[in-house]
């Protein structure tokens, strides 16, 4: 069962250096931002935040220089992620590019793509969206009906819909993930990744999906016609299923799979301070007691992912269980405070609460629904 | 982990293993066989293992001495061999002489001694976690209802891995306590991960002990069942040496007494 031991974090004083740095540069960065506007940190979206973040130094930290990296260690580039994500700072305008489309391109893309992009990336100046999610194929990604034709020139011909595509509307770019050959039949045979211009692709056009609270971060990605370039697609024609594998492992290792409600664990500590309810006390001890221990498997994750080791397994355990504290947080929040939620509130904890109650259910569907993780974690068990 | 930790873990494995399987119900043994089991226990210096080695004992580094603790929650035996291990290494701290034979209640201990043991606990409670794990896992493999093994259940899958989830986290919160120990933290800074690796290897014993008896069926709610032995000592563990309660209240105290900015300092500080 090794599979379920969490090697120890390495703790580096090169890496609390950093900490030291990034904490005073968040707390002039953010110090206007409201509680509530700290809660949306995930759905931040500051192009100039991303910029000031990339100037620093502090994105596409791990990547080679050529590619306008820093070649920082992963431990330096967790600092710096579970930093911003617990100041509550916008994270939107650059981490999906930062966390997963960069590393995939890195990994997979040509030459003459990394040397385009990457640089970009890097000073917090390129937008990415994800491309796979579908309308009836929901957590079932080798269902996937976005095709791709060759044409005679080699360009793409490209029809389909992608939906749940987070700022879609904002992104420069997109990592889609399409049928090149056979039917959805054939699962994930056939499956490739193109790099889709967001801002020049004739034929593509994004609708907005509003979210339960009425805001708009969703979209629907419509391909009907549209013309990719021969020089987009990414990796190898008919290897797309393996590389988008290796994509999700970056999009369910990090921090961000604990920290989206700490905004509130702060402002109910806040709301019991210097409370000797029994009740309070025994809760907050146990909010804190999971939140260390998730932060501990999750640095485990990032020694794993330091060493080159395979950390899917982890990932989804971390994710699984993160998932759950912070769901489980709204529900103990307001057991313990009597404050009416309200988005409106000048409160900050009723405030908060409002907003984190209706972001929840998000936390177990977003980058992989709970019950693909547990399918996930039983494998690794022998079970399947 | 240095060469006699491997030793000692091999050795210690074996034995305890052997004694574990070899016990039969354990109120049916009787004098003389447990004269014997503690006599291997003894000879295999288990009982000295925490204790440094200028007093006599084993000399292990702690995280190594703590990873026995584990193996010895993997495998309950009728005897307090973990008791003794601490019992040992208290009565060394304070100059006492060191026990013969096996000691199954620690009297009175200092607030540190009561917070390590409390830590080695937490330790044996995730080898606990590991076994039920283990022994849940094969149960759900080896047993078929409506002509398919448990294991090809998607219900079955999903409530085992939660409890691979909750095994994990137990075992890490434990480890994270430790590592801070080793390190040299004492007073506040050794309560906060001492109690937060109580309080979640607590809940984690609770939610473990819970869907292993689930995924037994009645079978495992039988004397006969040996998972009656793991989960009714974690029950016991998860409240002693400072309840559940008692260690989620110490660690809520200590966060609610700073300013709520502190939070994410603190919890990096841990």
């Amino acid at each position: 069962m090794s599979v379920l031991a969490f090697p120890a974090p390495v703790s580096r004083p090169q890496d609390e250096a950093l900490r030291s740095e990034v904490r005073a540069f968040l707390s002039q960065a953010l110090a206007g931002r409201t509680s509530l506007e700290k809660a949306e940190s995930w759905n931040g979206f500051d192009r100039d935040f991303s910029r000031a973040l990339g100037a620093k130094g502090w994105l596409g930290m791990t990547w080679p220089r050529a590619y306008g990296g820093h070649e920082r260690t992963a431990f330096e580039r967790y600092v710096v992620v579970e930093e911003t994500l617990a100041a509550g700072a916008p994270v939107a305008a650059h981490w999906i590019a930062d966390r997963q489309s960069g590393p995939t391109l890195l990994r997979y893309g040509s030459e003459a793509q990394k040397r385009a992009i990457l640089p970009r990336i890097a000073a917090g100046e390129c937008t990415f969206c994800i491309g796979m999610s579908e309308p009836d194929a929901g957590s079932d990604l080798a269902a996937t009906r976005t095709r791709a034709e060759r044409q005679a020139d080699g360009s793409w011909r490209v029809n389909g819909t992608k939906l749940w595509t987070t700022y879609a509307h904002e992104a420069d770019f997109m990592i889609l993930f399409c049928r090149t050959s056979g039917t959805p039949a054939d699962r994930h045979r056939g499956t490739s990744q193109l790099l889709v211009d967001m801002r020049a692709t004739p034929g593509l056009t994004v609708r907005p999906i509003a979210d339960l609270m009425g805001q708009h971060h969703f979209n629907e990605v419509h391909f009907e016609d549209a013309v990719i370039p021969a020089d987009a697609l990414l990796g190898t024609e008919g290897a797309g299923w393996a590389q988008v594998m290796g994509e999700l492992a970056f999009e369910r290792s990090g921090p961000e799979r604990f920290l989206s409600s700490i905004q509130l664990l702060i402002e109910l500590i806040a709301a019991l301070r210097g409370s000797e309810s029994d009740a309070a006390q025994a809760a907050v001890g146990r909010l804190f007691a999971h939140l260390v221990t998730l932060r501990h498997m999750s640095r485990g994750v990032a020694a794993l992912l330091e060493r080159g080791e395979d950390a899917a397994v982890h990932a989804a355990i971390v994710k699984d269980l993160g998932a759950s504290f912070e769901q489980d947080l709204p529900d103990i929040a307001r057991s313990l405070v009597d404050a009416e939620p309200d988005l409106a509130s000048t409160d900050a904890f009723a405030a908060v609460l409002a907003y984190t109650t209706m972001a929840a259910p998000a936390f177990s569907l977003r980058g992989g629904t709970r019950e693909i993780l547990r399918g996930i974690i039983a494998r690794q068990l022998g079970l399947r | 982990m240095d060469d006699l930790s491997a030793v000692v873990f091999d050795t210690a494995e074996r034995l305890l293993g052997a004694l574990h399987h070899g016990a039969g119900r354990w109120e049916d043994m009787t004098s003389a066989g447990q004269g014997r089991g503690w006599a291997t226990i003894e000879e295999a210096g288990l009982p000295l293992a925490l204790t440094a080695e200028e007093h006599g004992g084993l000399g292990l580094p702690l995280a190594d001495g703590l990873e026995l603790v584990q193996i010895a929650g993997r495998s309950p035996v009728p005897w307090p061999v973990v008791e003794t291990m601490l019992a040992n290494r208290f009565a060394a701290e304070d100059g006492r002489t060191l026990h013969e034979g096996p000691v199954t209640a620690l009297g009175l201990l200092t607030a540190d001694q009561r917070a390590f043991a409390a830590l080695a606990r937490a330790k044996q409670m995730a080898g606990a976690l590991d076994a039920i794990l283990s022994m849940t896992v094969a149960h759900v493999q080896e047993r078929s209802q409506f002509g398919r093994p448990l294991a090809g259940f998607q219900a079955v899958q999903h409530q085992l891995a939660v409890l691979g989830g909750e095994v994990a986290a137990g075992r890490a919160a434990a480890d994270h306590a430790i590592a801070r120990i080793a390190e040299g933290a004492t007073g506040d800074a050794a309560t906060l991960p001492i109690g937060v690796a109580r309080v979640r290897v607590g809940e984690a014993a609770s939610r473990a002990a819970a869907i292993a008896h689930q995924l037994h069926g009645a079978i495992g709610y039988t004397r006969e069942h040996r998972l009656h032995r793991y989960t009714t000592a974690l029950w016991a563990w998860r409240d002693q040496f400072g309840t559940q309660t008692y260690w989620s209240r110490a660690v809520g105290r200590l966060v609610l007494a700073r300013d709520a900015g502190d939070l994410w300092p603190m919890v990096t500080a841990a």
